[in-house]
């Protein structure tokens, strides 16, 4: 159902706490959604990364790279893009050489405030409208965003509406207005919050929330809880582990297990789970759309197995 | 006994240093361990400042308060009962009125301050905006560092996706403001009051040519404006920045590099420091946070008292399963930290990943008990944690 109403959109902005688990999170929702047979896009901020290594293939590159059928990803690092833009704007390859090679666009394009962030921005909404040329269709059905974290992300989302008012004319406040509407129309366009069940992720996701809907005009559609721990022990199992873990009980568990370190171990699973259980409350409280809530995964290394159990997980919320 | 090597460099530097800059990338509880060294060389006697760059407020947060302010808070450690002298203060840096400021401390006249406040640009540069949270927590710092109420002063550093960025965003900036090239292009323009372009090279004028094409005559006009009421700040601030690099590489300040054992924060850290070596400035330790404790041994019982105890099949295979997830995480850990000592070659303090959370004084008492056990540090007083130790990685 959530996953429907996600659906739904062409752009979802992935964002939340550094460290909540949004990049793995990121690439589970295009799986689900590649899995309804449409093309998605996976986009990374500056971050030489992560989705294509997780599934086996390279770094993502700045050109959209399929990286398994009907599923492509990105890399936009904001020099690059600006660079391209220039190349776009100046006529001849020699000029826009040297151009880009000057120091004074190094200064000026690369310092500029928000002036990357913009051109990032403008990337993503060319990507979201481009057509394919023979068919007509859209090249992408679903462009996912894997947004910086929480202070960044917001300056980030913010950026178009400044720049709309430091410049009132020309093609960069003209493309500012057009992104900034793109943001607002939330049939097109949508936020997924990130947190895990800790006070901070919780803190920051709820903040996001409010300033995005009050400054930037942005709809909220869900809350994805990550690393949720589940109730492993019946209430009556729990009550036992607590009691003789306290009294400090050991002796033989199973092969090569003693019950004590499992107690300890016990013990620690059930304070986790509670502690989920109280964030999954308070954000319920705190925010107006659906929670999601995913499981702590206790896997050895982040791979395509633990991303598909994760995409099954969305299927099924 | 390597480990011992590190939290001894960092129980010294909490002792002696006058500036600890805690640096890491987002999500590793950087914020949260600051607090807790400043709390803790509070309570060993030191008159503390701990100062976030927040645009979340988390600092507050984890203080058990709703809201802290541009100035420094006092904050009530009295039940602590900290050692003579110590007493612990808390701010959080507003970017903006922190730029305001300097501007109106700096600026040649009143008319001059006006003219960069009410600026469309500068409203847009002073907020929010990238690299302004590191230039101003760099400019607070220098002012901090000179204020007698303060010992030492714990920077938390702003939450950038790369620690680095905190060193580097400074230069960036600065670079930015430097308005030899740029006023010598805008200045013609800003005095004509309209697009005479007198400009030196062909590319100058391609570039000024496209800025006027895709920005607009409005934002040239507020940009040379922009500059040129900055023509006389711009050495002082280029001279400040460079105080401020000079003050982070003496011996009397520090850098704190926190991590977790999720690979892209580990990366983060190895690089970071690296670039300390290159710069030369003063590393003190490695902080990883959010280790999975290794139930194998942590333990339970207490040898010798235990009870010996049996329970049902059931409960016994449940127990299991928990116990073996929570030792392959553990591994996981154990192998991805063995890594960066290797690398980096310096020990590394090890937190256990908590079992509560911290948003409380009481909480960063205790971040700061794990980080550097109570003893070590001289206090005496406080009574050693109850949490077992952390599980060391074993090279």
């Amino acid at each position: 159902m959530v996953l429907d109403d996600l659906l739904r959109r062409r752009l979802v902005f992935l964002s939340g706490k550094g460290g909540v688990g949004k990049s793995t999170l990121g690439l589970a929702l295009c799986l689900a959604a590649r899995e309804r047979g449409k093309r998605v896009l996976l986009v990374e901020i500056d971050t030489p990364l992560e989705a294509a290594r997780v599934l086996g293939r390279g770094p993502s590159g700045p050109e959209e790279t399929e990286v398994s059928p009907g599923l492509f990803t990105v890399n936009l690092d904001p020099r690059g893009v600006m660079d391209e833009y220039v190349r776009h704007a100046v006529p001849t390859a020699m000029l826009s050489r040297r151009v880009i090679e000057s120091p004074l666009y190094h200064r000026f394009f690369a310092a500029a405030p928000g002036l990357p962030d913009l051109m990032v921005l403008g990337k993503i909404m060319t990507l979201e409208e481009a057509h394919d040329r023979w068919s007509g269709k859209p090249r992408y059905d679903l462009v996912v965003v894997d947004a910086p974290a929480t202070g960044h992300g917001l300056s980030l989302l913010r950026v178009p509406l400044a720049a709309s008012k430091a410049v009132p004319v020309g093609p960069i406040g003209h493309n500012a207005r057009r992104i900034l509407a793109m943001l607002r129309d939330a049939k097109r366009t949508t936020l997924a919050l990130v947190a895990i069940p800790e006070e901070m992720a919780v803190v920051e996701a709820v903040e996001f929330h409010e300033t995005a809907a009050r400054e930037v005009g942005i709809h909220t559609s869900a809350v994805f809880l990550n690393a949720c721990h589940e109730r492993r022990l019946t209430e009556d199992q729990e009550a036992e582990v607590l009691r003789l873990a306290a009294a400090g009980a050991d002796g033989p568990l199973a092969r090569g297990i003693r019950l004590g370190p499992a107690l300890a171990a016990g013990r620690r699973q059930i304070r986790r789970r509670k502690l989920t259980r109280f964030y999954q409350a308070r954000l319920r409280k705190a925010l107006p759309f659906p929670l999601v809530s995913l499981p702590y995964l206790f896997e050895e290394e982040m791979g395509a197995g633990a991303i598909r159990a994760l995409a099954e997980r969305l299927e099924a919320s | 006994m390597k480990e011992r090597r590190s939290e001894a460099a960092l129980e010294q530097a909490l002792r002696e240093r006058r500036i600890l800059v805690v640096c890491g990338s987002g999500g590793v509880g950087k914020t949260t361990t600051a607090a807790a060294l400043g709390l803790r060389a509070g309570l060993m006697g030191r008159r503390v400042l701990v100062c976030t760059i927040d645009p979340s407020r988390r600092l507050a947060t984890s203080l058990g308060l709703t809201q802290l302010s541009g100035r420094p808070r006092p904050l009530d450690i009295a039940r602590f009962r900290p050692a003579e002298g110590g007493a612990v203060w808390a701010m959080t840096l507003d970017t903006k009125s922190t730029f305001d400021a300097l501007i109106a401390r700096h600026a040649a006249d009143e008319e001059a301050r006006r003219r960069i406040l009410d600026n469309t640009f500068y409203q847009q540069v002073s907020s929010a905006l990238a690299g302004s949270h590191e230039y101003m927590a760099m400019e607070k710092l220098l002012e901090l560092s000179a204020d007698e109420r303060f010992d030492l002063v714990v920077l938390d550093t702003p939450p950038t996706r790369h620690a680095l960025d905190f060193l580097e965003a400074p230069d960036r900036m600065l670079s930015f403001l430097d308005t030899s090239i740029l006023r010598f292009f805008l200045r013609p323009y800003f005095v004509a009051g309209r697009l005479t372009l007198k400009v030196a090279t062909k590319t100058g004028a391609l570039v000024f040519k496209l800025v006027d094409r895709y920005l607009g005559l409005q934002f040239l006009q507020d940009l040379s404006e922009f500059f040129l009421a900055f023509e006389g700040m711009y050495e002082g601030f280029k001279e400040r920045a460079a105080r401020v690099h000079e003050l982070l590489r003496r011996r009397s300040s520090g850098f704190v590099l926190v991590a977790s054992p999720a690979r892209p924060a580990l990366d983060e850290a190895l690089f970071f420091h690296r670039r300390l070596r290159e710069k030369q400035m003063p590393f003190v330790s490695f902080v990883v946070n959010r280790v999975h404790p290794d139930p194998a041994e942590i333990g339970g019982g207490f040898p010798g008292r235990a009870s010996r105890a049996r329970v049902d099949a059931d409960l016994a295979s449940r127990l299991a399963a928990i116990y073996e997830d929570q030792r392959s995480v553990a591994r996981l850990d154990r192998r991805t930290l063995a890594r960066l000592e290797v690398d980096t070659r310096e020990p590394l303090i090890l937190v256990p990943e908590l079992e509560a959370d911290v948003h409380d004084l009481r909480g960063l008492k205790e971040v700061g008990d794990a980080i550097l056990p109570p003893e070590a540090s001289g206090n005496g007083r406080a009574p050693r944690s109850e949490r077992p130790r952390p599980a060391r990685a074993e090279p």
